[in-house]
Formats: C-alpha cells, structure tokens, sequence
C-alpha cells in the first residue's frame, strides 16, 4: 500500500535547479511559480499530475508526487 | 490592467489538439493569413494530449475496414442518435491524416512486416491505430510556430464578439499578467474541449479527473451565450478507469491477452472482447469491482505493456503502481467508474456542427470535444482542426476587417474584471466549486428523474447568483471564477436536455427511473438547446438523425 511520503506534490532539489523557468513555462494548469529566489514551488494545487514539468526540466531537479487522495 | 487589441483573420480559442491542426492548416492553406491562438494553458504542452497518445481511435487503412463500417459501428455505439456525414467525412480523411501526423515525426507501432498495429476497440472492425508519442503536442505546437502562428499563452478566451448576427472574434484575459486581450476575426474556431470538471471526481481530488481538468466547457457556455446550438448534452458520460487515478488502459492491456474479472471472481470479457457498458453493468449491478487480471501473460506481453503505460500518455501512473505495490505480473487491476462529463470526442456534448465543422451562427466554427462529433476521439479533433481551418480561411480572404465597438469591449471588461478585489472574497472559491460540482454529481447524473433534474437546474440558478459576490485575489483567481461560471451553465444545460429527453438511452448514460425504456419511435432524434430571448431563458428543440450514408 501507499507510502505516506510527503504532502508536498511538487518537489524541487535546489542545487540541481537552475532556475531555468521551463517547468513553470509548460506547466498546463499555471501550477508553477517562482519564489523569490526563482525556485519553482506549486503556488496553486491545481495538478492533474500529467507529469510535464518533471518531463522537461532539463536537469532532473524535480519530483511530482501523486495527490494524497489519488495515492 | 492593460489591453491588447488585435486583428486576426482567424482566431482559433484553445491551442489543444484540435487547435495546433487548426493553426497549421490553415497556414498551409494561404501563408499570409493572420492566424491567431488563444491558450488557456501552455501551447507546447496544453490540454489533453500533453504528454502525447498511445493511439489514433480511427483510422480507416485503404484494404482495411472502410468509411462507411466506421459510420456503422460508431452509429451502434450512440444507439443511432448521430449524423452520418460528419463521421463519414473523419473516417475518410482519416489515414492521410495518420500519413501526415507520421510525417512529421509521431511513432506509430507497427508488426515485423512493417504493418500497422491496429487494434478492435468498436464492435465491429478495427479502428484504432497504436501510436507511441509522448511528444505528440510539441511536434504539432512547434510545427505551427515555425509557420508563423501567433499564440498568445495562458489566455482564457471569456467571450465571443459579435457584430449583428455574426461572430467576430473574441476578448480573454491572461490568467498571469491580467492583460485584455480582443481579437477581431473574420473566422472564429472553437477548439477548446468539453467539460472535464462537471461533477466531482470519486478520490475527492478536485483536478483529478480522466479528461483534461482545463476544459471547463468555456466555449460552450461562450457560444450559448453567442446564440449558438448545442446538442447531446444528456449524454453524461463516464468510463471504468483504474480506481483513483482515472488513467486509462483497458485496451492496451485487453488487445495483449488480459482478461476482465468482476468482484465474484467470474471472467466476463469474451475472448478480449468487452464493451464499456458491460463493464459498467458488473458495478451497476453490484458485482463489482471490475478487475484487470495479466498474471498469466507472458514476461514479453507484461513488459509491453509497462513500455507503453509508462511512458505515454500518463507516466505516473507507474509511480502510482509501484506505491500500491502493483506488480502487474502478481496483482490485478482494479478498475472504477470515473466521474460524468460532457465531451464531443468521448460522447456527444457539444455544438450543432456540419461536416464542414461550421456551427449554427454565421462566422463560427467548431472542432474537437467542442464540437458534437459523436465520439470522434482525437481522430475527430485533428481532421475537424483541418477541416474548420479550410473553411474558415476561404470566408476570411473574402471579408474586411471586422472591429470590436468600444462599447462592447468596456461592458466585457467591466463583466471580467469586477470580482477582482483585496477584501477577502465571501466565499472560498474551491468550496464554492466543489459545492457546484456536488450538487451535478447529486442531480444532474443517472439515474436521473424530472425531480431531480429539475432540481439541478434551480441550483445552478442559485449558484449563478451566488457567484456574483465572490472575490478574486489574482488573476488566476478571476479565470478561475469564470470557469466556474462555465461550469455551473454546463451543469444546467445538461440538466435541462435531461429533462428534455423523456426515455432511458445509452446504457446507463442516459438512465432516468422515472421513463426506464428506450423509445426509439419517439425519441430517436437530437435535443437541440438555444438561448432565447429573455435573459435565462433556454429554448429546447428536436432535430432529425441525418442519414445520408447508411
Ligand atoms: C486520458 C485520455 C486518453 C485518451 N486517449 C485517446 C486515445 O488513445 N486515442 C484517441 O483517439 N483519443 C484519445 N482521447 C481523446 C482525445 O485525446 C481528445 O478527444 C482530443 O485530444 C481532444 O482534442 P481537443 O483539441 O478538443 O481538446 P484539448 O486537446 O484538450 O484542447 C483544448 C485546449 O483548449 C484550452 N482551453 C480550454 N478553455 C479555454 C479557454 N476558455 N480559452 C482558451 N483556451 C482554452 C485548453 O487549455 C486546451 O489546451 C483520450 C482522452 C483522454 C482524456
Ligand atoms: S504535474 Fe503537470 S499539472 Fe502538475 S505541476 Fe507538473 S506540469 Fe503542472
Ligand atoms: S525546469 Fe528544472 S531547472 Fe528549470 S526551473 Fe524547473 S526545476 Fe528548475
């Protein structure tokens, strides 16, 4: 069964990260912004965990996790 | 608040499927038009093909099942109620579309002699062509930038322009920076989906639904608003998905062997064979759940199977298995009835749309989910996306420039941008959307009966006034409030065409306690919805089967 593993859906290894944008640019549903350091962090929880930022970011710097209720 | 004011000769609403072959046809057609999208989302990875397909659901192959077999076997599968030249004019079109996609780069799968794998998924004949891109949107997003497309992300179109009895283009807002966005058109194509967020999903996660949970069904209520015709929006319809996560797979695993289990262990697929309503019958029924049963395929079917899942369409779904410790090689699948939704591609909702994709108002044409296509799957998205292009660009090199009235643009504006506010809003507006969503999933799906139908309408009446007082903090809030808006229209058309269609039909779509029986004398025919002339006021009509085909 599921592991409970975080709550947080989106997950972002800031040493990989570059800030690049491009997960907050292709992103769907406008989950993604930038905090202030230019990070991506999900600002609005509307996922449908299609798994594009994941995708795309060039660097591998982040993780989605499926929705609690979807788990 | 800034306003951006443009010209197009066609503005194509929603950047989705449909709407990249929209883009690119007609660019290829007469590179000099003006050819403008709107997008809700992300251009090169917006709406439901985001992470690509694993299958084209029609194709007619020349020695293969031809046109007219398609026309029949879809016709089975809506009980009759469809036009027949419309998805005549997809199956033809068809294998040179699947040609063209295959130009471009899209993978289609193929047998050791080079044969296309084509797959049952009908009743009768094989249709459906296997397909493995997960790059399909950006193949077809960047092919139409390369030819000069303007796109203009993360715009919610919010309503059409009209100018008499016309449509002329379209304002929206960008959901990000919160500019104004009008664009006068000569043509105006709809691509912009169905309704994905219609009533709530099983798991309780708001955007966890099957289909794309952008479309919230903006261009209809956009068009009804226009005058324009809608139809089959009784057609609620859902699918068996695995439970929770609602991704599909039934007939990539069904077509390498599985077998189908119900709940008391009993096989209920014929040899691979197994229609969505049966399936759905074993839960109606009580002996769900439905389960998908692959311990005893072969290490090379199992493997597969897993290559295409996760890597296509909705990858998650293998962390999604490995958290449930999955292992398809020991554990069956459990499946589960998604939601109800409104869709022209799955179903039937949609606009009153010819074969040529022109809807009932002059200078409007519709393509994809939008359109009434009865399940045209992405087939219909992307030959409809061509075929509204063509037309469209032969009416606008006959045409001046239209231009929006100042007046129309300040009343639109006023309309989108007044909840706009820093005081709190009354309401918490995903509350607000859940309750709306609950209150579909109460009423306005089966088993249905007058009493409940009539009282989905009264609520969605309610929930139109309520939502006059919510506040938005952010530009993403305010497109937010006007999707719920759409929603709440869509909730009630459906009830209303409900309401309207006194017998039971397609399977337990259309299932009303109060008229059981299917009554094809009487009720084998459209229900056309129009907004009449006083304000709330909807104007119900029938319109013949056109059956020039068969
Ligand atoms: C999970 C899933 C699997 C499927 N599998 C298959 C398959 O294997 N084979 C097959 O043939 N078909 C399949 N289909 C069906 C097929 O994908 C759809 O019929 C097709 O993609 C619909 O195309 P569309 O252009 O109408 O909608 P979409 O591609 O969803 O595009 C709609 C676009 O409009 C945008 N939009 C929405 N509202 C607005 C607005 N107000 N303003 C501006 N933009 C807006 C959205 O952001 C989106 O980009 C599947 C569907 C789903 C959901
Ligand atoms: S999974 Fe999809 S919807 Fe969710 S944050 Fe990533 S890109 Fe956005
Ligand atoms: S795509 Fe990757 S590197 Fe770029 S901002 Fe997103 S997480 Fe960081």
């Amino acid at each position: 069964m599921s592991k409970i593993v975080d709550k947080e859906l989106v997950k972002v290894n800031k040493e990989l990260c570059a800030r690049c944008g491009i997960c907050i640019d292709r992103c769907p549903l406008d989950c993604l912004h930038p905090d202030k350091d230019g990070v991506p962090y999900m600002k609005y929880k509307d996922c449908w965990y299609c798994g594009v930022c994941e995708y795309e970011c060039p660097f591998n710097a982040i993780t989605i996790q499926l929705p609690y209720l979807v788990r | 608040m800034t306003i951006n004011e443009m010209k197009a000769d066609i503005l194509i609403i929603g950047g989705g499927s449909a709407g990249c072959m929209a883009a690119i046809r007609a660019k290829e057609i007469n590179p000099s038009l003006k050819v403008v999208v709107f997008e809700k989302g992300d251009f090169k990875r917006g709406g439901t093909i985001a992470m690509g397909m694993d299958a084209l659901n029609i194709v007619s192959i020349p020695g293969g099942d031809s046109p007219e077999a398609y026309v029949e076997t879809v016709g089975s599968t809506v009980d009759g109620i469809l036009d027949q030249k419309p998805s005549l004019v997809m199956a033809q079109r068809s294998y040179e579309l699947m040609r063209k996609l295959e130009s471009w780069g899209a993978r289609f799968r193929k047998d050791a002699n080079g044969n296309y794998e084509m797959l049952k998924i009908h009743p009768k004949g094989k249709f459906c062509a296997g397909m493995d891109e997960p790059d399909l949107k950006v193949i077809l997003a960047k092919k139409a930038e390369s030819l000069g497309v303007e796109v203009v992300n993360r715009t919610i179109a919010t309503s059409l322009l009209k100018s008499e009895h016309v449509v002329t283009g379209a304002t929206g807002l960008n959901l990000r920076t919160g500019e104004f966005v009008v664009c006068s058109a000569k043509s105006t194509i709809i691509t912009n989906g169905g309704c994905s967020r219609f009533m709530m999903p099983h798991s309780g996660h708001p955007f966890g639904t099957y289909d794309y949970p952008g479309n919230t069904g903006d261009g209809w209520a956009m068009a009804y608003r226009a005058g324009a015709k809608l139809t089959g929006f009784e057609f609620t319809s859902n699918a068996p998905l695995i439970k929770d996560i609602a991704c599909p797979l039934l007939y990539i695993t069904l077509t390498r062997g599985a077998h189908i289990i119900n709940g008391l262990g009993q096989r209920i697929d014929n040899e691979g064979d197994i229609g969505v309503h049966a399936m759905l019958r074993e839960f109606n029924e009580g002996r769900g759940p439905v389960l998908i049963k692959m311990d005893h395929l072969p290490e090379e079917k199992i493997k597969e199977i897993e290559e295409i899942l996760f890597t296509t369409e909705r990858p998650i779904q293998k962390r999604f298995f490995e958290q449930r410790g999955i292992d398809f090689r020991k554990q069956p699948i459990e499946l589960f009835p998604t939601e109800y939704f409104l869709c022209g591609g799955h179903g039937s909702a949609g606009l009153v749309v010819d074969e040529h994709a022109a809807t009932s108002v002059e200078g409007l044409y519709a393509a994809g989910d939008a359109a009434s296509v009865p399940r045209q799957h992405l087939t219909g998205a992307f030959v409809f996306g061509e075929v509204a292009a063509e037309k469209a660009a032969a009416r606008a090199v006959s045409l001046d420039w239209p231009c929006a009235t100042q007046a129309q643009i300040a009343a639109e504006r006023n309309r989108v941008f007044s909840p706009l506010s820093e005081e709190p809003s009354p309401l918490d507006l995903a509350e607000f959307e859940q309750k709306v969503r609950q209150t579909a999933g109460d009423y306005a799906v089966p088993p249905k009966n007058e009493w409940k139908l009539k009282n989905a309408i009264k609520w969605m009446t309610h929930f139109k006034e309520e939502l006059k007082a919510l506040k938005a903090a952010d530009f993403h809030e305010l497109a937010k409030i006007l999707e719920i808006e759409s929603i709440i229209y869509c909730i009630e058309l459906s009830a209303i065409a409900s309401n309207a269609r006194k017998e039971s039909r397609w399977g337990s779509y259309h299932y009303r306690s109060d008229y059981p029986e299917k009554n094809d004398a009487e009720w084998k025919k459209h229900i056309i919805l129009q907004a009449g002339n006083i304000p709330g006021e909807t104007l119900v009509s029938f319109q013949d089967i056109e059956r020039s085909v068969l």
